[in-house]
């Protein structure tokens, strides 16, 4: 079996893949434009024959780049009579509050490529005026002549009844058959026509552009004589064809970064540990989630652009419910006008870069200050290939101290410690702000800086365990090689959680789960190889937002309506701190249905019986507010299971460095995970 | 805490409007964190933290006692409907600091449903006033007081539902301030939260430096107050120094018989609001910035109403209140203040009963509306935006409101109002048009301000547009009004129209690129463009 996963990030794509159970990487440098070109390169670099591979996982940032970059397709909008300025009035809101210069994000479809047509549905699907379909036609001879290439249409309580969009839909398809068409039936049954016309117009526009690259890739590969289906990386936790992926693009928004949360939930399920936070530290941002019981959180309020001067722009799509913060290796250390020092949200990228790349970077970032703590090996700095100029990192930190009072070491501390502070802030929103004990959980830390800082994290919010997965530096694509394929199905309903309403809910659940076979039928699996989640979003009557809950898969009678209640009871407390004695409205079904593939094995590392872990040096290493210790220095690849190692200890691989603390305790599981309890003292005293 | 009260939240006031702000104070009342839906709030959980402890006295505040307020008059007040709830925060038996949040809760009671009045001349119409009494005492609710409210309101559910999302609003709050001391002890926490409020004085001093230094003087006019009185005048004299930024008053109209009063807790909202915006510290909003702020109004104003003046519809005064400032500041300030906005919240409380589900219940929808901003230096003025000190509002969804409400949206669109208003180099954005068609009798009181003076430019560009209603019945649309209540009969149309913004320079500087983009995007016709803007006809 040869297993591949290929991920495209910023400045690196990856490779894992995995053959007669051993794990391998490659990296190659991402090719702008031509993503593709760069997973060709990476293939090529790992000398495998593409005619082997029996499993193909890809993971994209095409989708997400070309929203942000604005370089999707000239869009048209057709939408209800009397609603075409939706997508520009928005929600009206001002996020940055005080700030009476605030600028309102445009819309991604102009006004005048925003059309009205003659039609109505009320909320309960009822028509109330039928379409004029004799509208179209004016429609299309005007966005022909504006040079649209992609067209949305979003009615009015579409979720309630779809006829009006499908038949618009198969219209212009009649009359157009070249441009990309996406309803907002199809991207989403949600109710709130803001975030459904946004969500639909976003997904028109980056069709025509993923629709070619993904098209690109596969012909590219099948050249090369791969022959299995290649799939895509989705945001909602799972892979989908590359065929389904062309049509519903708008799901592959965060197909990049969630690969790593899914890695993190794998491996939890492999080693036996149900509730997890993830956490993925990278070059300029931070991401975390928590999982419990293996449960992945699914969002729908997923905003891109969103920051705390701007609304940016909702998208109603299943994506993985993660915090990111900008936080990451290169952020850039500041002090502002009353000497206070700050951590990012600006990065040094990899260009300069922080000062220790030598690039021209003068501004100290966290890399920089674990580098000058001693953290980080000078002479393993991104695997060996840099040597990280010392006198100048000094000298950044000598400036940095000078504005403060303080020392240079003093200052790169500091830095550390609001870096982790920043970091703390993001792990409490995905843990505390959402009822949950952090003490409860294990920490997974992955990515280039993950195991850097996360020993430190837990220490502040008394995680009693920190564990570093292997491959913690290319965590992204291994995790795709533990994926099935999923389908979200969501419906919007109103309707109180009562034995009446049974029999409504037991039928829309069915007409879901008929929609999933299908999908999943005209992919090859057979019924056996498909298995269901069941969700519901419901609040107490009169309430505006919904907690949502998961019910279970069986027969839809008294006993399910008996268990969901209590369900439901038990998280709003756990999300809000009280329950009420009212009714429960369910507003949105939720059906998840996997398609289940083979997955690989993870290769185990052979057990060693009491032998001690050799370190292959030691160097000073100052632990900020837990010390300054001769360390030593260990390699990761010299150690193995039943080796216990006591912190203070630096352990390094190719791709990133575990910080071991005083009083931590590191020993390994059977795959070569690194496993630290915390033990820490308390810090106060 | 900020999140745990919308989430949970049963009124659309709150969860889409966000029509509340929580947060923390010391022990003393003075603020140390406040998280904002709108910025109106800003000035009223620290008054009212200090108006309990003045009252009660120390020794009768006791761990889980939970106080309720919404006196209009002290303790930051504002109106009725705008209620307080504060929690007193005890460490090994001593108080250490209060948890406070304070939300438009939908139904308080009073003449009319939804409790905000475009007619009522004293405070007793106006609904339940709690004057800082507690209701939980050692955490025993009070259930006379509660047995009281439901009494007394028309959605007893609703209304307490409303309560007890605030109740969980506290308990969070208090719950993250202890750990944060067991983890840091008492003194370490104490002592960050100075620094803190040192820190955030320090930041708006360096920022008091880069403004321009002088006296600025403004005016307005309200042009009414809901019963056939008016117009009277708002006026201010800014002075900004090294130091300071004193906002006086003084030359504002007494207050007046209609309820759109407003108390002095509103007014240092106003004042608080507008300095954070021009100074822009860079810091949340604590006790530290506000240490810089001078603010001066004698009593028995429009702007420091007292007992028993009527406040419910008091929002728009304070809407003028902090755009008078900024009125004064404009042309000093350009690239960070704008021309006059549509500049009034736009009201709108919609009552009737249910007859599409089984049982007949009723339902009120109060919402604010979106208008359009003022052009700034650099930029055009935003349209269909809730309005400057509305912050995070959002509106209600069309879908949402179809599906609570007996109505049938018609159309939901940005206002044409021609007549080259708002033109400008930069000009004002657009108010909104909304429909709505009763689907059974219904009521709808409109509450707009800004009827007859309009919004004003800066620097030769024109006026913006003011805001109306009107009834839409088979004979066409009937006369337009601002405020008053109508009965709209099943089959009529309600359409109301807020105002736009207006214009920043001489229409005649607008670049030609942007007069053809606004032709083709529909801003204004190819003849608006010829007389206003002298752009060719062709």
């Amino acid at each position: 079996m040869l297993r591949v996963a290929t991920d495209i990030g910023g400045t690196f794509t990856d490779v894992v893949y995995i053959r007669n159970n051993s794990i391998h990487q490659a990296k190659c440098d991402t090719v702008y434009p031509h993503f593709e070109q760069g997973v060709i390169n990476a293939l090529v670099k790992t000398n495998l024959t593409c005619s082997d591979i029996d499993f193909f996982a890809h993971g994209t940032t095409i989708v997400i780049n070309t929203l942000t970059e604005r370089t999707g397709a000239v869009t048209g909008l057709i939408t209800t009579r009397g609603f075409r300025d939706v997508l520009e009035i928005a929600r009206g809101d001002t996020p940055d509050i005080y700030n009476v210069y605030y600028q309102k994000p445009k819309p991604f479809v102009p006004r005048y490529l925003r059309c009205e047509i003659t039609e109505r549905v009320n909320h309960k699907g009822e028509i109330i005026t039928p379409l004029a379909e004799n509208e179209i036609e004016p429609i299309i001879d005007q966005f022909q002549a504006e040079g649209v290439t992609a067209i949305a249409i979003c009615f009015l309580h579409s979720y309630a009844n779809p006829e009006h969009e499908r038949t618009a839909m198969a219209l212009i398809k009649k009359k157009w058959p070249t441009v990309a068409v996406v309803t907002s039936y199809q991207v989403c049954r949600e109710q709130r026509e803001y975030e459904r016309t946004n969500t639909a117009a976003l997904s028109a526009y980056v069709l025509p552009q993923t629709d070619a690259y993904i098209e690109k890739l596969v012909s590219k590969l099948s050249k090369r004589g791969l022959r299995c289906t290649p799939y895509i990386m989705q945001s909602n936790g799972g892979i989908t064809t590359a065929a389904h992926a062309r049509t519903h693009p708008i799901a592959l928004i965060e197909s990049g970064p969630v690969g790593g949360i899914l890695g993190a939930a794998s491996y939890a399920k492999l080693i036996g540990v149900p509730d997890i936070i993830a956490l993925d530290i990278g070059g300029t941002t931070a991401k975390c989630a928590l999982i419990q019981d293996g449960h992945i959180p699914i969002t729908t309020e997923y905003v891109i652009e969103k920051t705390p001067t701007s609304s940016g722009y909702p998208i109603k799509t299943p994506v993985i419910d993660l915090v990111e913060i900008g936080n990451g290796g290169g952020s850039i250390a500041w002090i502002d006008s009353a000497h206070a020092l700050h951590v990012g949200p600006h990065s040094a990228g990899s260009n300069p870069g922080p000062v220790a790349y030598g690039r021209g970077g003068e501004k100290p970032t966290t890399t920089d200050a674990n580098l000058y703590t001693g953290c980080i090996n000078a002479d393993n700095f991104v695997g060996g290939t840099v040597r990280p100029d010392r006198e100048r990192i000094e000298q950044a930190f000598q400036s940095l101290g000078d504005q403060l009072g303080v020392s240079a070491m003093e200052a790169a501390q500091g830095v550390i410690q609001i870096a982790n502070a920043n970091m703390v802030n993001a792990l409490k929103l995905v843990s505390v702000n959402r009822g949950y004990d952090p003490r409860d959980f294990v920490l997974i830390a992955f990515g280039g800086g993950g195991a850097m800082h996360a020993t430190a994290l837990a220490s502040e919010l008394s995680i009693p365990k920190v564990i570093i997965p292997p491959h913690a530096g290319v965590f992204s694509a291994w995790g795709m090689l533990m994926l099935d394929l999923r389908r979200d199905y969501i419906l919007a309903m109103q309707a109180q959680l009562t034995p009446a309403n049974l029999p409504v809910l037991a039928q829309h659940y069915q007409q879901l789960t008929h929609e999933a076979r299908d999908d999943f039928k005209r992919d090859g699996f057979s019924d056996h190889q498909i298995r269901d989640e069941r969700y519901i979003d419901a609040r107490y009557i009169g309430q505006g937002h919904t907690v949502r809950i998961a019910v279970n898969t069986g027969e839809i009678n008294d006993g399910w309506l008996t268990q969901s209640i209590a369900t439901f009871h038990s998280e709003h407390e756990k999300a809000f701190t009280f329950r009420l004695d009212s009714i429960i409205e369910v507003v949105n079904i939720h059906l998840v249905s996997f398609g289940l593939v083979d997955k690989s094995e993870c290769p185990e590392i052979a057990r060693v019986t009491s032998a001690q872990a050799t370190p292959f040096s030691e160097r000073r290493v100052d632990f900020a507010q837990y010390g300054v210790y001769s360390t030593s220095i260990y390699k990761r690849t010299d150690l193995s299971p039943g080796m216990v190692i006591n912190g203070p200890a630096i352990i390094e691989e190719e791709t990133t460095t575990t910080a071991v603390l005083p009083h931590n305790q590191l020993e390994l599981d059977r795959f070569g995970g690194l496993h630290i309890s915390i033990n820490s003292p308390d810090i106060t005293n | 805490m900020f999140i745990a009260l919308k989430r949970s939240s049963m009124s659309p006031v709150i969860y889409e409007a966000l029509d509340y702000g929580i947060g923390i104070t010391d022990a003393q009342g003075r603020l140390i964190a406040q998280g904002n839906g709108i910025p109106a709030f800003i000035g009223t959980l620290d008054g009212a933290v200090q108006s309990i402890i003045n009252k009660h006295g120390l020794e009768a505040i006791h761990p889980d006692d939970i106080f309720i307020q919404n006196s209009p008059y002290e303790g930051g007040g504002t109106h009725l409907s705008d209620v307080c709830m504060l929690k007193p925060v005890f460490y090994h038996q001593q108080l250490v600091a209060w948890t406070a949040c304070k939300a438009h809760w939908t139904e308080i009671g009073g003449k009319d449903a939804g409790s905000v009045s475009a007619d009522t001349t004293e405070i007793f119409q106006e609904g339940l006033f709690f004057p800082g009494i507690k209701i939980f005492e050692r955490k025993q609710p009070n259930q006379a007081l509660i047995d009281l409210i439901r009494a007394n309101v028309r959605l007893p559910d609703m209304t307490l539902g409303d309560m007890w999302s605030s109740i969980a609003a506290l308990q969070v709050g208090e719950r993250r301030f202890i750990e944060l001391l067991n983890k840091y002890s008492l003194d370490v926490v104490l002592a960050a939260i100075e620094t803190m409020l040192d820190h955030a004085e320090a930041m708006v001093v360096k920022k008091l430096k880069q403004l321009p230094k002088g006296t600025f003087k403004a005016e307005d006019i309200i042009d009414s107050d809901g019963i056939g009185n008016g117009p009277f005048r708002i006026a201010v004299t800014v002075t900004i120094s090294d130091d300071y930024v004193t906002m006086d008053y003084t030359g504002t109209d007494a207050q007046v018989p209609g309820p759109i009063n407003m108390s002095y807790g509103g007014l240092i909202s106003a004042a608080r609001e507008v300095f954070m915006g021009i100074v822009d510290p860079g810091v949340p909003a604590n006790d530290g910035c506000f240490r810089r702020i001078q603010l001066i109004c004698p009593p028995h104003t429009l702007c420091s109403a007292t007992h028993p003046a009527a406040v419910s519809s008091y929002y728009d005064v304070m809407v003028y209140a902090a755009d008078v400032v900024r009125k004064a500041l404009a042309n000093a300030l350009p690239g960070k203040l704008l021309a006059g906005q549509y500049g009034a919240v736009c009201t709108v409380i919609i009552a009737g009963h249910h007859t599409k589900n089984q049982h007949d219940t009723p339902f009120i929808l109060v919402q604010p509306l979106a208008g359009g901003w003022g052009g700034g230096a650099d930029k055009d003025g935003e349209s269909g935006q809730f309005c400057l000190g509305n912050g995070e509002t959002r509106n209600i969804p069309v879908e949402v409101t179809e599906s609570c409400y007996d109505v049938l949206v018609q159309q939901y669109a940005l206002h044409y109002p021609g007549q080259g208003i708002g033109a400008g180099q930069q000009r004002g954005g657009r108010g909104i048009v909304l429909d709505y068609l009763a689907l059974s009798d219904i009521s709808a009181s409109i509450l707009f301000s800004r009827e007859e003076t309009p919004p004003w430019p800066i620097q030769g560009a024109h006026s913006g547009s003011c805001n109306y209603a009107c009834v839409i019945n088979q004979k066409g649309e009937q006369e337009h009004f601002t405020r008053k209540q109508v009965h709209i009969k099943k089959g009529e149309t309600i359409r109301m129209v807020t105002g736009s913004g207006a214009g920043w320079g001489m229409p005649n500087k607008r670049p030609h690129d942007l007069i053809k983009s606004d032709i083709k995007n529909e801003w204004i016709t190819r003849e608006e463009a010829h007389n206003i803007y002298h752009y060719p006809l062709q």
